[in-house]
């Protein structure tokens, strides 16, 4: 209960005083209403005793009550009105503030579509759990239990019926939370095995369709729907028993109460106004509890959402080492680097000691899974390594801001990313506060000026509109204009024609030379042929610097790189062979 | 509950008539659980009542309060009862449908499967139709208690004391009025709120993908403007949307509660009893059953949201659902041999848009012979890929495999004869000698090997795998690097022995050593069938025997290659483009000495 509690504070963010002052509000109307029942013992008792004088006064102090009541309940659902949507924009900036700002590892390692469900519907989920659910939980949970009181007071030994079964519903409902705990987990994991054969049914159907496997009895997909289906009712049926444990508890409990009653009335133990009144107060008792009992399921998904909301919200950003200064000079270097990636246990770099001088070209080669990649995205700390220093200029990377030490480095990914904006904004991302001609510029130097104005409305085309329109050489340039915009000291390159075809890789080379002129350059190249002019390659091979050196001297020597340049010229000169039309 | 907004639910449920009776009986038991509720608290009141007789009887007494037991829990039994059997409908309906979309799926054109996109379908398949689980399965018992709870309630107090009915019936039809007035859909509203969300969504989408550009450019200030405004817009359409509920909502929150018809109830019994109109236990039984009417409302109140969801997600069921079928043939044709020929094709993906995609195509690909299109991109090139193992119908024109009309094959015999080879390599979760074998289901153990060896795969399944054939590939084969999960699909083609092959080269290879072994791998499966490759890279298909280019849809010239270099037109001018990207480098400032 505390860490739900906790979790609906967190979640309220700054609407929690709001929120706090809504549950008090809500107990206080719980209290009203348990009052406005409690009225109906003097007001029951004065009529079988004929005092109708008396009895009106019970009904009007009834009524005032009943509009006390309804005022407060209806304060207590203005917070939905003016705060459910409040709350869920908070929660959502501070979602992606947090998700602007924490390491970029642990970002990769959360799926996208888990995120997108967190900031997504968890959000409104959990929204109206603060909202709703919260306050009809006080008020389901409150009134019983001051009924429980009231009838403990006007009767002591009928008041302990009522307290036996409450203490007899605890381990029922513990053990309908652990059950149905239990299930949930079971049916995600079930929903997330039938999503992903969906998936894969759906990009694989014209294999499935060749050899008969696709259709309503497609054996890949049956056997995980009849898996779900089980996973459900099995989680439904277990949590079914512990709830008709409790609904049969809540109605014996009233009957043993009129039963007891009626008992002491017939013994003259009790008068028969008082039983009428503890009756009427016994079915309220009654009521609530059970629809408690229904309410479990909303109840538990609000609270799901609530707890990843949480664990997102609890991401912390990398720490940054004190002593950082700006860099102002670029060149790189790497001192005993150590890198394992969270949740693997063998180091993907191992003592990698590197160094890239500033105003130079260093490529980085080696088979896939080698750890090129890894090194340039430690350069820009997309995580920490375990072990050793990343130095920019000199200084400890770790000691600066991420934020302050990505205005020194541009990137260029092999995947573009272009947001749904203008190509001008998309481009002025570079340098928010360029000026339109600097951009222009950059467009030209990138190569994409030309066919950006041949666009009908030019640089205001929202790339959402022309989407597929766009050629990935066309993106590639776009990104790259970015980067010269940007103007960064320190520019890296993740194989960033490799996804071209040869129409567009001729214009994108040529912005790449635009880009790369007299900056600190670190390029991931696959095709060797690219980088026979660098300054300095890197064979990189299970998480070290196997070989380095420039083209010419690597290819002299018996090793890595020169098997590779051998194999890459043996595929380039292979071609599909021409077939003999058959007769 | 039955209201018109329901069709769409009811037209899914209709689908399967065990699911229909299922939820009829769950009806059922919800409405003799709401009766049985009423008929035991109305015995609770007989028993009390037998308590003002003069001589009250101890025997009597214990039949009511009897009867009250066995009426209250008939009431929680079979309304548990009901809940059950709904959910275990819903669970099967869930089944049914799904199985029912996997059918639609693979009877409408590949191509409009492939344009909904996996992410779509998978939304609808999953989430929709588990939405529905609100209405069929949670809303469904409470549908029935609603119904017969009030009924029996009125009715009971109607013959016990018809007096005090008519104060209950001062609140009931006013809290009937106020709760079907919340639980309107406002279409209008709704349909803004949810192009709000769908906005949020897109731009979280946004956000958490472009992720790593956002970082290293703009510390995210662009882009968390982007996602604040679709955030903004977000609060202000459901600001605006509560604004116009709000009134029905505060109402319904004041008076779909006991309370007030009680405060009735006892503000009519008052006067009644001072003239002995009616006695004490009939008031009694008024302010036990009295506000059971209202009662059986409350819970909906809470579920018309989910209810209003399920609504939502049916639609999209349905849409789906209707997505025509692609034609089949009445007398289907069996292809003889392999050669294919695009004839006078015409092709757009929409008829509203412009020029055609395709217009006029002619390609001869005799069997046995390799056919190379290239062209610039937008050219039209995937499209006649796609045209061939029919992911859509020409609009014009024809296509034939083996001498028959595609349009005159069925579609699984199709493709049988055509092995489809794309950039992006498709693996299912499973061993790597299932994936293979998918080709060819029943392949024994020395076929699948045996296509793996011809595909340059044997090698590095048996020494690199740490189980071999057996060694799980992970989802979508994740766990194979980009090279090997193409040579397993190329194994799989080889398998399957279809004689005409549709290959998208890949534009980039993820390392040198396996570019390699895949060209191998394509050699071999290439050899002796007919092929169609879109080439991305010229230097490839400088030997095969016909070249056609593609551009803005149209042929524009086609031959050998030294014929085409010759012509100095379209492939002359690629060819040369493609000569000097090959020969560009990077190159460092050699003033700095390492």
């Amino acid at each position: 209960m505390k860490r739900i509690r906790r979790l609906m504070m967190l979640a309220a963010g700054p609407y929690a005083p709001q929120f706090r002052a809504t549950l008090r509000i809500s107990v206080i109307a719980s209290l009203v209403q348990a009052a406005a029942y409690a009225v109906f013992i003097p007001l029951l008792a004065a009529l079988s005793a004929g005092r109708f004088g008396e009895a009106w006064s019970w009904v009007g102090a009834l009524a005032a009550l009943v509009v006390i009541e309804g005022a407060l309940r209806v304060r207590e659902g203005a917070f939905t009105y003016d705060y459910w949507h409040l709350v869920t924009g908070a929660t959502r900036t501070r979602l992606g503030d947090r998700l602007r700002s924490m390491p970029q590892q642990e970002l990769n390692r959360r799926a996208a579509g888990d995120l997108t469900t967190v900031v997504g519907s968890n959000v409104t989920s959990a929204a109206t759990g603060i909202s709703s659910f919260s306050t009809l939980f006080v008020q389901l949970v409150t009134v019983p239990a001051l009924l429980g009181v009231v009838v403990l007071v006007v009767d002591w030994r009928l008041g302990l019926v009522l307290v036996a079964a409450t203490i007899a519903a605890i381990p029922l409902v513990r053990k309908l939370r652990a059950l149905s705990n239990a299930g949930f987990r079971r049916v995600d994991e079930a929903n997330a095995g039938a999503a992903s054969r969906i998936v894969e049914y759906v990009q694989g159907l014209p294999v499935f369709k060749a050899t008969g496997q696709a259709g309503a009895d497609s054996e890949r997909l049956v056997s995980v729907f009849t898996h779900q289906q089980e996973a459900n009712a099995v989680s439904n049926r277990s949590a079914s028993v512990p709830v008709a444990a409790l609904q049969f508890l809540v109605q014996v409990a009233v009957v043993a109460l009129v039963t007891l009653g009626a008992s002491f009335v017939l013994d003259a133990r009790l008068s028969l106004p008082l039983l009428l009144a503890v009756v009427v107060t016994a079915a309220r008792f009654a009521e609530p509890l059970g629809a408690a009992v229904t309410m479990t399921k909303l109840f538990e998904m609000s609270e799901a959402a609530l707890s990843r909301i949480g664990s997102v919200l609890a991401v912390e950003p990398l720490p940054v080492r004190p002593g950082g200064t700006a860099p102002t000079s670029f060149d790189i270097t790497f001192d005993k680097v150590g890198f394992t990636y969270d949740g693997r246990t063998s180091p993907v770099l191992h003592e990698v000691d590197l160094v890239v001088p500033q105003r130079s070209l260093t490529a980085l080669v080696g088979p896939s899974g080698s750890g090129k990649t890894t090194v340039t995205k430690l350069i820009t700390r997309f995580a920490d390594p375990q072990s050793g220093v990343i130095r920019l200029g000199g200084v400890d990377v770790g000691s600066l801001e991420p934020a302050e030490l990505l205005r020194h480095i541009a990137v260029v990914f092999q995947d573009v990313y272009l947001f749904d904006d203008t190509i001008l904004a998309n481009i002025a991302m570079g340098r928010p506060d360029a000026t339109e001609e600097e951009i222009i510029a950059a467009a030209r130097a990138a190569n994409v000026h030309a066919f950006i104005s041949r666009l009908p409305q030019g640089y205001r085309t929202r790339v959402g509109e022309i989407g597929s329109a766009l050629s990935g050489g066309e993106r590639q340039r776009i990104s790259i204009a970015r980067a010269i915009l940007k103007d960064a000291p320190v520019v890296l390159l993740d194989e960033p024609t490799a996804a071209l075809d040869t129409e567009s890789e001729v214009v994108v080379q040529q912005a790449i030379d635009n880009l790369v002129r007299g900056k600190t350059v670190v390029v991931i190249a696959h095709r060797l042929s690219t980088v026979v002019g660098a300054d300095q390659i890197l064979v990189i091979d299970g998480g070290t610097v196997a070989q380095r050196g420039t083209h010419e001297e690597l290819i002299t020597r018996p090793g890595r790189y020169a098997d590779m340049w051998s194999a890459q010229l043996r595929a380039r000169d292979w071609q599909l062979p021409a077939q003999p039309a058959s007769p | 509950m039955s209201n018109s907004g329901m069709k769409p639910v009811s037209d899914l449920v209709a689908l399967s008539p065990g699911v229909r009776g299922q939820l009829t009986r769950a009806l059922a038991l919800g409405a003799l659980g709401g009766a049985a509720g009423v008929a035991g608290y109305v015995c609770v009141a007989m028993a009390v009542g037998e308590l003002f007789a003069a001589q009250p009887s101890a025997s009597a007494l214990a039949w009511w309060i009897s009867f009250a037991l066995v009426g209250l829990v008939v009431s929680f039994g079979s309304r548990w009862l009901a809940e059950q059997v709904a959910h275990h409908a819903s669970f099967e309906l869930e089944v049914v449908l799904r199985r029912r979309l996997a059918d639609a799926l693979a009877k409408m054109p590949l191509g409009v499967v492939q344009r909904l996109g996996s992410g779509r379908i998978k939304k609808v398949m999953q989430d929709d139709v588990a939405a529905l689980h609100n209405v069929v399965a949670d809303a469904m018992p409470f549908f029935g208690a609603v119904a017969a709870q009030p009924i029996a309630a009125l009715i009971a107090l109607g013959v016990v004391q018809w007096k005090l009915l008519l104060a209950v019936l001062l609140v009931v039809p006013v809290a009937m009025i106020s709760f079907s007035l919340m639980a309107r859909d406002y279409a209008a509203q709704r349909a803004k709120y949810n192009d709000a969300n769908e906005n949020v969504n897109a731009a979280v989408v946004e956000f958490v993908q472009g992720m790593p550009v956002v970082r290293t450019f703009d510390d995210g200030r662009t882009s968390f403007r982007r996602f604040t405004d679709a955030v903004e817009a977000f609060t202000a359409a459901i600001g605006a949307w509560t604004a116009t509920s709000r009134t029905a909502s505060v109402f319904n929150k004041l008076v779909i509660v006991p309370l007030p018809t009680l405060l009735v109830i006892a503000a009519a019994g008052v006067p009644m009893l001072a003239t002995e109109w009616i006695t004490a236990p009939e008031l009694l039984l008024g302010l036990l059953i009295g506000a059971m009417p209202i009662e059986a409302i409350s819970p909906l109140m809470h579920l018309t949201n989910y209810v209003n969801d399920s609504k939502a997600g049916a639609v999209r069921i349905n849409e789906l659902l209707a997505i025509p079928p692609l034609p089949e043939p009445s007398s289907p044709k069996a292809p003889q041999g392999s050669a294919v020929s695009l004839t006078g094709v015409t092709f757009s993906y929409s008829t509203d848009r412009g020029a055609p995609v395709l217009s006029e195509v002619d390609i001869e690909i005799p069997a046995g012979s390799v056919c190379a299109l290239v062209g610039p991109s937008g050219s039209g090139k995937s499209t006649v890929a796609r045209l061939i193992p029919r992911f859509y119908d020409v609009e014009a024109g024809s296509v034939s495999v083996g001498g028959v009309d595609v349009r005159e094959m069925r579609s699984d015999v199709l493709l049988q004869h055509v092995a489809l080879v794309f950039q992006d390599p498709f693996l299912v979760e499973g061993t790597v000698a299932e994936n293979i074998r998918l080709g060819k289901p029943g392949a024994t153990d020395e076929e699948v090997r045996a296509a793996a060896r011809a595909a340059a795969a044997h090698d590095f399944i048996v020494t690199e795998l740490q189980d071999g054939y057996d060694s799980q590939v992970g989802e979508r084969g994740g766990r194979l690097s980009g090279g090997q999960r193409q040579r397993v699909t190329i194994a799989r083609a080889i398998l399957s022995d279809a004689q005409v092959v549709v290959l998208d080269e890949a534009t980039a290879f993820t390392d040198p050593e396996s570019e390699a072994a895949i060209q191998d791998a394509i050699a071999r499966l290439t050899k002796g069938r007919t092929v169609l490759v879109i080439a991305h890279r010229l230097s490839t298909v400088v030997d095969v025997d016909q070249i056609v280019v593609l551009d803005g849809g149209k042929v524009v010239e086609r031959g050998k290659h030294a014929e085409l270099v010759a012509a100095n037109g379209r492939y002359a001018a690629l060819w040369a483009r493609h000569e000097q990207a090959s020969s560009w480098g990077l190159t460092g400032s050699k003033e700095v000495k390492l």
